[in-house]
């Protein structure tokens, strides 16, 4: 009932004008959305841990070098396949050899269906294929080097008063075998697609739905662990908004209450309500927090295997501070509102304070605690990213604010995809939630009402 | 009026005392005020804006700020036998709008915005009786009848923003009435209205009262609102009373000189044609804070002489047989037709 007659107020119409908040409400609930995927298990935690290619690997917009792509493909053949195989080959019985089959897998991209035999051998040729590629590509390093040192001793040669013509001789000669050496070493990105090829047969990347599913992991790269960072920061999407709607719901509701009952009742009820409250704003609310959080070290919430317990601290430093803002706001509207003369009617038809209070004046102080809502859901999101990237926030189990200490040290090595999908996402939500939350203002504060 | 004094009072005030602690000092807003209200007249309690007519009329429901209000020892407000200016918060709240309703000045904020009229109604129903939900949502249409209103089936499901002042008052009256209150307090209920609405909202009180035989306090600036509903007037200068009496007395022979001064400035038609300005009372109401000594009216009083600076006067029957408080109260010799010419004259 509430619901409707709000959703046809003036001010509701007024914001649907509002195309900015349009846009914006829309970006918030695609956020929504995901958060909800995530909630209901569309992302696990384990998937955020689970390696999905190389480490480090650059997202879609960086083209790949054709550095990057040989050590991409050493990384596939070498570190990852052979020890697998290996195991495989060693293997005593036909269960642990399929155990080594399935650890090679990349998240959905498994070893090819075929006997075991079978991808033993395919190994086998793609193992013959990148030992010669490798051989040629060492040669070819070797015969750089050589010519390099070569060419500048016999500049070095020619260079002299007196040249010594069997030493020139010599280097020419030299010179003239590493030259043929470098050719046939050129053979080698023949030999890399050949790899690539065979690779792809033993390790293919899967058709279908599951194919679309594990490219779309590696858009944004993968971490220093070789997950995928897309993934991470879908969860942490869902981390944040779980953390910002139960602070926020939390802080607004008893904002809400101690703000009316303060401003309702005064007397010491106000002197009480208020000198909590300006004892606590006048507490830098990080440093508070940070204390809280550091309080509850060694407790039973700070446990990595728990995830879900380890933000409990989390939820009690930001409810206890936040909801000084609301109480404040919400005080000095009841204040208002307990004179004007409906309250007083419901005084003289009899009601007893305390429901006059809930059923009366907090019904009219709807809009704030929407308004409300919207700033300390944001400010909640930027307190855990905050805190998280201090190693005070949430553990074990991604964040924005985990992903972006991480990228510490790979941002000054050039890799940028973790912190560029972490500060994407925030940059959207927060501004998504800003333009809404100054809309709401504009909508639904009387004091911008033109 | 002819049912005026018959039986025993259903309101009885006796010496009601309503001070204020402010920052200044404490105040004394209403001072002494004694009346009765018989069961179905009409009560109307006339005076310029401070002069105590809401704060008496809010000390009766118990309506002041608790912190700041002191309510004099010797105060009785005496309801179906009990003293309600004792009476604990809890039973306080048995009285209110189910024995004694209120309705106020300002109908634009006297209805709660984010609610449904017809919640508001039934809210108070479930408050005050053991109605069923069919049963509440029946009584809610017949009193939004009762107070004529059109359409009651369609209006009671409205909220309060898509009524008009004058639908939104007829409202406030259905929801005070709607448990056949013993008293009707009304705060000034037509200030806030057109003239054609306040016509329309008076004669609805008028006839509600016949058909309820529900007692009204009617507290007013307005002395026309006064001729047409009430049957008893109340006077109050400063906090005092200074004169009362039935309404058709108080007219014709008002015993102070400020009950005549009101009078005189009603704004008379034919006035203007025969050259005679509005009459004003000069001066200002005095300051709570800084009562004279002796009359309270004395600085704006055309009578006054030493005695009214010597010592204020006491309520007492005055010449008409009337209580009024004055030294020197009217008579026949200074008759209202010449003082009103006299003081035109002087303006």
């Amino acid at each position: 009932m509430m619901l409707k007659r709000f959703l046809r107020s003036r001010g509701m119409r007024k914001l649907r004008r509002n195309r900015m908040a349009m846009v914006a409400s829309a970006v918030i609930g695609l956020y929504a959305l995901v958060a909800l995927f995530a909630l209901f298990g569309g992302v696990s935690l384990d998937d955020t841990k689970r390696r999905v290619w190389r480490e480090n690997t650059p997202g879609f917009l960086q083209p790949m070098s054709k550095e990057i792509a040989d050590y991409t493909l050493d990384w596939h053949a070498d570190k990852w396949l052979r020890p697998k195989m290996e195991a495989a080959r060693r293997a005593s019985d036909e269960r642990s050899r399929q155990f080594s089959f399935d650890t090679a897998a990349l998240g959905q991209r498994t070893l090819a269906d075929l006997p075991g035999d079978e991808l033993i051998a395919l190994w086998d040729e793609a193992a013959g294929i990148y030992d010669e590629w490798r051989e040629l590509q060492d040669t070819a390093d070797e015969a750089n080097e050589e010519l390099e040192f070569f060419r500048i001793d016999l500049d070095a040669e020619r260079a002299k008063d007196a040249p010594d013509q069997d030493m020139i001789e010599e280097l020419e000669g030299e010179i003239e075998y590493y030259e043929g050496q470098l050719e046939q070493a050129a053979r080698a990105p023949e030999l890399a697609a050949d790899l690539r090829a065979k690779l792809l047969e033993l390790h293919p990347v899967p058709t279908g739905v599951p194919g679309m599913v594990y490219r779309a992991k590696l858009w944004f790269g993968t971490d220093s662990k070789g997950a995928s960072i897309i993934i991470k920061g879908l969860y942490a999407t869902k981390i944040a908004f779980q953390i910002g709607f139960v602070t926020a719901v939390g802080a607004v509701l008893i904002g809400t209450l101690l703000g009316a009952a303060a401003g309702f009742f005064g007397r010491f009820v106000d002197e009480a309500v208020m000198w909590i409250v300006s004892t606590l704003s006048s507490i830098p609310y990080l440093v508070l927090l940070a204390v809280l959080v550091v309080m509850f070290r060694g407790s039973i919430f700070d446990n990595e295997a728990r995830p879900a317990l380890a933000l409990v601290p989390l939820y009690a430093a930001f409810g206890m501070t936040f909801w000084v803002g609301t109480c404040r706001v919400i005080r000095g509207e009841v204040m208002k509102i307990k004179e004007l003369e409906y309250v007083q009617a419901a005084t003289a038809i009899g009601f007893a304070r305390p429901y006059i209070v809930l059923r009366h004046v907090v019904p009219n102080t709807v809009h704030l605690m929407f308004i409300n809502f919207s700033l300390l859901f944001i400010a909640a999101i930027k307190g855990e990213v905050i805190l998280s990237f201090l190693g005070l926030g949430v553990k074990g189990q991604p964040s924005w604010g985990i992903m972006i200490a991480h990228s510490k040290d790979q941002v000054s090595s050039g890799f940028f995809w973790e912190i560029l999908t972490a500060t994407a996402l925030m940059f959207g939500l927060v501004l998504a939630f800003n333009i809404l939350s100054d809309a709401l203002q504009d909508a639904f504060d009387p004091k911008h009402v033109s | 009026m002819s049912k005026t004094n018959s039986g025993e009072p259903v309101l009885k005030v006796r010496h009601l005392t309503t001070r204020f602690r402010t920052d200044r000092g404490v105040v004394t807003a209403v001072d002494d005020v004694s009346f009765d209200v018989y069961p179905g007249e009409t009560v109307g309690i006339v005076g310029e804006s401070g002069c105590g007519k809401t704060v008496t009329s809010k000390s009766i429901m118990r309506l002041l700020p608790e912190q700041v209000t002191i309510i004099d020892e010797k105060s009785e407000i005496m309801f179906e036998g009990e003293n309600i200016a004792r009476l604990s918060e809890k039973r306080m709240r048995e009285v209110r709008g189910d024995r004694i309703a209120m309705i106020f000045q300002e109908p634009m904020t006297s209805l709660n915005p984010v609610f449904r009229i017809g919640w508001q109604l039934d809210e108070a129903l479930r408050y005050h009786t053991k109605l069923g939900r069919k049963q509440r949502r029946e009584r809610a249409i017949e009193m939004l009848k009762l107070v004529d209103i059109p359409n009651p089936e369609k209006r009671i499901d409205e909220y309060p923003h898509q009524l008009s002042g004058g639908m939104r008052q007829r409202v406030m009256i259905a929801m005070a009435l709607c448990c056949e209150p013993d008293v009707l307090i009304a705060d000034e209920p037509t200030t806030a209205l057109d003239v054609t609405i306040q016509a329309q909202i008076l004669s609805l009180m008028n006839s509600l009262k016949e058909k309820l035989q529900t007692a009204i306090m009617l507290i007013t600036h307005d002395l026309g609102v006064v001729a047409q509903v009430c049957d008893r007037v109340v006077v109050m200068y400063a906090g005092r009373v200074i004169e009362s009496g039935p309404v058709a007395d108080i007219f014709r022979r008002p015993q102070h000189p400020y009950t005549q001064a009101l009078l005189d400035s009603i704004p008379k038609q034919g006035n203007k044609e025969r050259g005679l300005r509005l009459a004003t009372i000069p001066g200002i109401v005095p300051s709570l804070w800084d009562l004279p000594h002796g009359c309270r009216f004395q600085d704006r009083c055309k009578f006054k002489e030493q005695r009214c600076v010597d010592g204020e006067p006491v309520l007492e029957d005055g010449p008409d047989g009337r209580p009024v408080r004055c030294h020197f109260p009217l008579d026949e010799a200074r008759h209202p037709q010449h003082l009103a010419g006299r003081h035109a004259e002087g303006a």
